[in-house]
């Protein structure tokens, strides 16, 4: 993906006329083997109420330890330095970091028995918004492409013209850790068509489409038709090598989309919010992103994901701060990554709640993977793929439980382990692709249903 | 400025019953200091309190050092060769000749930075191999002596080096994290935060490690305590009323009572040097800024 650029969505004017997506191809049917049963599938598709999935990706690795699974009775050098705190599930504790989230625990459910396979970011990335390794490729979809595939599919069928993608990325970029992104960002088997479309969001809520930025003359007010997109683009062209701009071609056309569509400048546009709302969602990049996020979903967008950083590094020149504590892990976390997302996640849910937005949304934060449960010799902890946790919320989700159970010192599940593919294949089903449309798609192969969570 | 409301006031409601008050909790209302609600951290005041400098996120990559003249408000770049280092935590010496702090140097690396105000010879670096860094240095205030935490091998310390970065000595072996440094003005005591009873409490000990007295007890974090300038009072931070607030106590840890009643946070809270104001961040509908609040002697009230 391409990061250039910048505007203020606020500002812009301008008028809709494209769809965003084409017509794609139908994978013929083809039941695999480990699919869930008739009935677990018809129970979980009664209940799939999903139009809009958003996805809080806590890019780095977050220490469930330190968060939703403390081990207050383990020995010094597990337990962390942080009290414990009741939540309003009976017999749940959080961590005095996250007060708020404790106090809305009868608005969510939380899992404490992920586990995933891979101890390396990109690849423990790539698993857990794929369900599957990097390699040996193909590089799977992001559960995101399949649900923009599914619902490009079925509003083709009943809505020529859809103005907004199906897939969008908020955040900085794609997320990356210093050497490289990961792979499993965008459409994967399905085609670069179903990559997300990358939106940022400043800790002000000014809304850039880095794709632009390549245009440096180009503003919403300037660029109000496509001929003088299109005259722009002459110009540009002669500095952009041919390849890169038949890269772009795609994204290009749909950010052209986005400037110049009243609708999706309208969700881009969070001026439109009440001050309140927006200071109650915290004036960081992750927390204006969020109530970013909501808007898109309220706009119509099927799926959202918001990236907490762009590098999962937790402290290095130039990086965005994400959950990688492999140093200050306990004083970042209390004095950075924990107010704020425990801040932005609360009023996230009391926010799709209080609209009646939560029965048709999904709310789902996890990371790649946990943290070590023993503190390491830098008083930190390091990668832990053998247990982590996740949060999930609304559509039509149970909610106030605590899901898996992970043993005294956090190492391992002690119930059955979660992994990744279970919590895509539970995405889609709850938003509405069931196992024969991933069969058709030859998606999520072997995925079963969380049915602890449905 | 709409902050009167969320403090102290001469009777207080709080859980429910009221807390007793002696004296007058807090003076004026907390003057704001800053409006742009981005997030800040470790402010400190110089000079006699002409100046204060904090941190703060001036970009979502990048974390920059400003110093604030206090009569005019003017803020200014601390440091302009910072490059793109995040810089963290900065500590004065009494003289005003030299200052240190915490600079991100790498991939998940930070040093501690011993820098000569006056003269331009090269700083001093405390460094080490692979991941890790130091946190919260402070000047013992004779201006000769870095005390800072740092966990070499193991559990989080303090240590302590001379103004060249050299003749390293661990202060503390404790278990759990040692962390936030402070030293009373006599120079004799060390007043800093330990996880090893299962959450952060306030501890007191000589330099030299002995006579360790335990300040605080609460289930919840007790953390970043902060001497006043006449050695009479310690402000911190603790959760154990259900967020991030202040908090100030005697010196001997009795007399606990609570500055800040905001339901969203207040941290990072330091000592003006005429011991009777207290600057700290405080999170304001979603917005960080710096606010400077009037301590009178006598405040009594109640804690958990």
């Amino acid at each position: 993906m391409i990061d250039f650029g910048s505007f203020r969505a606020a500002s812009c004017s301008g008028k809709t006329r494209r769809s965003f997506l084409k017509t794609s191809s139908i994978v013929p049917f083809a039941l695999g083997a480990g699919l869930p049963s008739l009935q677990a599938v018809e129970q979980a598709r009664q209940k799939a109420k999903a139009k809009s999935v958003i996805l809080l990706w806590l890019w780095g690795g977050p220490s469930h330890i330190d968060m939703v699974d403390p081990k207050p009775d383990a020995a010094m050098e597990y337990r962390g330095p942080f009290g414990t705190i009741a939540t309003k599930t009976p017999g749940m504790h959080y961590t005095e970091l996250l007060p708020r989230m404790a106090a809305r625990s009868d608005k969510y459910c939380v899992i404490r028995s992920m586990q995933t396979t891979d101890s390396g970011h990109p690849g423990a990335g790539t698993i857990g918004v794929t369900g599957f390794k990097e390699s040996p490729g193909p590089v799977q979809p992001n559960f995101g492409a399949i649900i923009a595939k599914h619902r490009g599919q079925d509003e083709l069928a009943t809505t020529p013209s859809s103005s907004l993608p199906p897939f969008f990325y908020v955040g900085r970029g794609i997320p990356r850790d210093l050497p490289r992104r990961i792979e499993g960002y965008g459409g994967g088997t399905l085609g670069k068509a179903y990559d997300p479309f990358l939106v940022s969001c400043s800790d002000r809520g000014e809304v850039g489409i880095p794709t632009l930025k390549m245009l440096p003359n180009m503003s919403p007010k300037r660029i109000s038709n496509r001929k003088d997109l299109l005259s722009e683009l002459d110009v540009e062209q002669h500095r952009l090598e041919k390849n890169l701009l038949g890269q772009w071609g795609h994204t290009y056309q749909s950010a052209f989309d986005l400037l110049t569509d009243a609708k999706a400048r309208d969700a881009f546009d969070l001026t439109k919010e009440s001050p309140k709302t927006r200071r109650s969602y915290g004036h960081t990049t992750f927390g204006q992103g969020c109530l970013l996020a909501r808007r898109l979903a309220q706009a119509g967008v099927p799926y959202i994901q918001v990236n907490w950083s762009e590098y999962v590094e937790t402290f290095t020149p130039n990086g965005d701060f994400g959950w990688d504590t492999h140093i200050y892990n306990f004083e970042l976390l209390q004095d950075r990554h924990c107010p704020i997302f425990d801040r932005a996640f609360s009023t996230l849910l009391d926010d799709l709640d209080d609209r009646g937005m939560l029965e048709e949304t999904l709310l789902v934060a996890m990371g790649e993977f946990g943290r070590t449960p023993q503190i390491s010799n830098r008083a930190a902890r390091e990668h832990w793929q053998h247990c982590y946790f996740s949060l999930w919320a609304g559509a039509g989700i149970e909610p106030g439980r605590c899901i898996g159970q992970s043993d005294s010192k956090g190492e391992h599940p002690v119930t059955r382990p979660i992994t990744p593919l279970m919590a895509g294949t539970t995405i889609a089903e709850l938003a509405g692709v069931g196992a024969q449309q991933r069969a058709e798609m030859k998606v999520l192969d072997g995925g079963s249903l969380i049915d602890e969570l449905l | 400025m709409n902050c009167c409301k969320h403090w102290i006031n001469p009777i207080i409601v709080c859980a429910g019953m009221i807390l007793s008050v002696s004296g007058f909790a807090c003076g004026a209302d907390p003057q704001q200091l800053t409006d742009d609600g981005a997030n800040k951290r470790d402010p400190i005041f110089v000079e006699e309190g002409k100046s204060l400098i904090y941190c703060y996120d001036e970009t979502p990559d990048f974390v920059r050092m400003m110093k604030m003249n206090m009569e005019t408000l003017e803020i200014v770049e601390m440091f302009e060769d910072a490059g793109n280092h995040h810089h963290y935590e900065p500590a004065f010496s009494a003289d005003g000749r030299y200052t240190c702090y915490t600079e991100c140097t790498g991939n998940l690396t930070a040093r501690l930075v011993i820098r000569d105000l006056q003269n331009e010879k090269p700083a001093a670096f405390i460094t080490h191999s692979g991941r890790g860094g130091t946190r919260n240095p402070i000047f013992t205030p004779d201006s000769k002596t870095v005390i800072y935490a740092f966990a070499e091998t193991g559990p989080q310390q303090l240590w302590s080096c001379n103004l060249e970065g050299k003749n390293k000595k661990q202060m503390t072996h404790s278990q759990g994290i040692t962390n936030w440094p402070t030293v009373t003005p006599d120079g004799k005591r060390v007043i800093f935060s330990n996880s090893r009873e299962n959450n952060y409490e306030i501890y007191s000990m000589n330099l030299d490690g002995t006579d360790e007295k335990r300040l605080t007890t609460n289930r919840l974090m007790d953390v970043r305590p902060a001497v006043s300038p006449d050695g009479k009072r310690i402000a911190f931070v603790s959760t154990r009323d259900g967020n991030y607030d202040i908090y100030v106590m005697n010196i001997d840890g009795s007399n606990v009572h609570r500055i800040t009643t905001s339901e969203e946070r207040d941290d990072y809270p330091r000592w003006h040097p005429n011991s009777q104001q207290i600057v700290f961040v405080g999170e304001r509908e979603g917005e960080f800024n710096l606010y400077l609040l009037d301590i009178a002697d006598d405040i009594s009230v109640a804690a958990k």
